[in-house]
């Protein structure tokens, strides 16, 4: 313990003797290891950003949606008898597809919100009280919509966070009143803020969650006028199973199910988050691990760096080491000294690298719309590395110091 | 007895050349004995302070030190004997350049083993009987030559090793700093130590007990010095 707490002092000492040098020497390490950090917690923010997306979206949940048409494919679709995307596909859904827990229609537009002399563009959408138990769909004020507004139809809204902020400022929402194009709502809940969707999943358009005006289905249908007498009755139904394991198959039945309901007009898409979720965490990983061994090489280059600096260091001190062996210095003794000066050398790499690293994945979720997560294992993990290049690299020129014989170096000048 | 060698045999190969360097070295050197070797460049007496010193082992023959037969002895083993029983003094000092002077006398006594608070006594106490009480934090660069070569006695004798072995000790002094080791060299005798010193200035031998010559690998002469 005193030998390892000597030679550590004994490096450091020596490494302070030559500073530009050291420092040098381990840049590769330095760049080696803050490039391992920034790029894991580039992953790492990423995968959160894409998990909290699909978390959004259900992973166990099937998306069926209403294929965006012209008005000519629509015309073509309707010819050829399909109805679209409707309520009765639903209750068909929930009864004849094994393991669905519930299902839920729903309908959009995007329509004029206005309370006082503020005024925003909200998407509206026509909900089935059921969506919350599908969909992670929590109010932060008030409450969600009811059956029995639902039944009966009433005039009724819960608003997106940031809809809400932008229609009553700081003002409290719950029970003014907010007017849809030209039709007065009540607002009855306030949602929570949701993660943002900044880019499409499969087929579902990228749109901002906060920003949706949830107003009961029934009401919608009855109040909300259709621009084209052809739209479906409903955009789109989320499909809730029981557990992931069942998407596959129910998948398979949904679509031949929904095939021969629609006449084998392809007017609709499937999504299955979990799907994509999987495909993308597949994705990352590779796409990580390209990073990693970009990163890894790096640190052996800086660990050559060291085995070169430290084989010189042995040439310069050779006299010093027989000096060492004369006095009573074993082998093993020279090794250990210049073994610990190399993992000096590189954990002194990998601590600046690290705090390098870590400033850089903040720098980057500033600057950037990348969102970045620093995580205690990539720290460790670097950290962890950097050590085994010391060893690994510092071991030959060790050999070589312990191995020399001392006659010889001690006259060596 | 301290050092018994028989017929002692040491080759050297260069460029495929066998250069016999000693060819049959007898000695006996009992404790407590102040020993000069001489000789001329190339007589060998570096090689054999080599092997004194445990630093080289020899082509055939003998050595035992202490009554151990050290040709047997593999590394380490021969790396505790330098530690615990020999001292070493260079023509050339041979200190640490980046340490203090007494982090260079710690140094035998760091690899006994011996931890911080006890070394730095010890070492203390070396360099005070040498007379550098007052330059222990000073480094080598900041000494003059004859205070060098005090470090490196201090050094040689911190772990109380009984034999000193001298190589040239005053090549590099002038004659005053030269008579003050020798001096520390008298003292060291009068205490117990044994010593040997190789030299090829009579002055220096002038100042030990007993006198060896070699010459071309053998001993040619070997006497009490008496006055």
């Amino acid at each position: 313990m005193q030998q390892i707490k000597d030679n550590i002092t004994k490096a450091i000492l020596s490494l302070i003797d030559h500073k530009f040098r050291s420092f040098l020497t381990i840049l590769g390490i330095i760049f080696g290891t803050a490039s391992v950090i920034a790029m894991i917690s580039i992953g790492e923010g990423t995968k959160k950003q894409a998990i909290a997306k699909y978390q959004d979206l259900g992973v166990s949940n099937i998306i069926i949606r209403d294929k965006d048409m012209t008005d000519a494919e629509l015309q073509t679709v309707r010819m050829k008898f399909s109805k679209g995307l409707s309520i009765e596909d639903a209750k068909v859904i929930t009864d004849v597809v094994p393991g669905v827990v519930s299902v839920s229609p729903q309908s959009e537009t995007k329509m004029e919100a206005k309370v006082g002399d503020r005024s925003a563009k909200a998407s509206v959408i026509g909900v089935t009280p059921n969506i919350v138990s599908i969909l992670n769909y929590r109010t932060a004020k008030g409450d969600f919509l009811t059956t029995d507004q639902y039944d009966r139809q009433l005039k009724v809204c819960v608003l997106g966070a940031s809809i809400a902020r932008e229609l009553f400022s700081y003002d409290e929402p719950v029970g003014k009143s907010v007017k849809v194009d030209d039709q007065w709502f009540e607002v009855i809940g306030v949602m929570q803020p949701k993660a943002l969707f900044t880019e499409t999943v499969g087929e579902l358009a990228s749109r901002d969650l906060n920003n949706d005006i949830y107003i009961p289905l029934s009401t919608f249908n009855k109040r909300i006028p259709k621009v084209n007498p052809f739209t479906s009755e409903v955009k789109q139904l989320t499909v809730k199973l029981g557990n992931s394991e069942q998407l596959l198959p129910a998948t398979a039945v949904v679509r031949s199910l929904l095939n021969r309901r629609h006449f084998n007009n392809d007017d609709f898409s499937i999504i299955v988050p979990y799907e994509l979720m999987k495909q993308e965490e597949k994705e990352t990983r590779i796409y990580n691990l390209l990073l990693l061994s970009i990163a890894a090489i790096s640190l052996v280059v800086g660990g050559i760096g060291i085995m070169n600096i430290m084989l010189a260091s042995v040439l310069e001190r050779t006299q010093e080491i027989g000096i060492r062996r004369a006095v009573g210095g074993k082998k093993k003794h020279i090794m250990n000294q210049f073994v610990t000066e190399a993992v000096v050398l590189s954990v002194a790499g990998g601590i600046i690298g690290v705090l390098l690293g870590i400033t850089l994945s903040l720098v980057i979720s500033w600057t950037t719309e990348v969102q970045t997560t620093i995580t205690l294992y990539s720290i460790l993990m670097a950290f962890f590395f950097s050590v085994v290049v010391g060893i690994t690299f510092g071991y030959l020129p060790a050999k070589q110091a312990a191995n020399l014989r001392p006659i010889e170096s001690i006259r060596h000048e | 007895m301290l050092i018994d060698i028989q017929n002692l045999v040491k080759d050297y190969q260069m460029d495929s050349l066998d250069v016999a360097a000693l060819r049959g070295i007898n000695l006996q050197v009992q404790k407590n004995e102040f020993v000069a070797i001489m000789g001329p460049s190339g007589s060998g007496k570096s090689t054999l302070m080599n092997i004194l010193g445990c630093l080289d082992n020899p082509t055939s023959g003998v050595y035992r030190f202490n009554n151990t037969d050290v040709t047997g002895l593999n590394d380490d083993e021969l790396s505790d004997i330098r530690n615990k029983h020999i001292g070493f003094i260079f023509q050339s000092f041979n200190l640490l350049k980046r340490m203090s002077a007494l982090e260079n006398v710690e140094l035998p006594l760091m690899y006994a083993g011996i931890d911080k608070a006890k070394r730095m006594a010890m070492s203390k106490q070396a360099l005070e009987k040498v007379g550098l009480a007052d330059r222990m934090k000073h480094r080598p660069s900041e000494l003059s030559g004859g205070q060098r070569q005090r470090v490196a006695i201090a050094r040689a004798l911190v772990n109380n090793p009984g034999m000193i072995l001298a190589d040239e000790p005053t090549g590099a002094l002038d004659t005053t700093s030269s008579m003050e080791i020798m001096e520390v060299f008298k003292q060291l005798h009068s205490e117990g130590n044994t010593i040997i010193v190789i030299t090829h200035e009579r002055e220096i031998a002038a100042c030990c007990k007993r006198i060896i010559l070699i010459r071309d690998g053998l001993i040619t002469s070997d006497t009490p010095n008496l006055n």
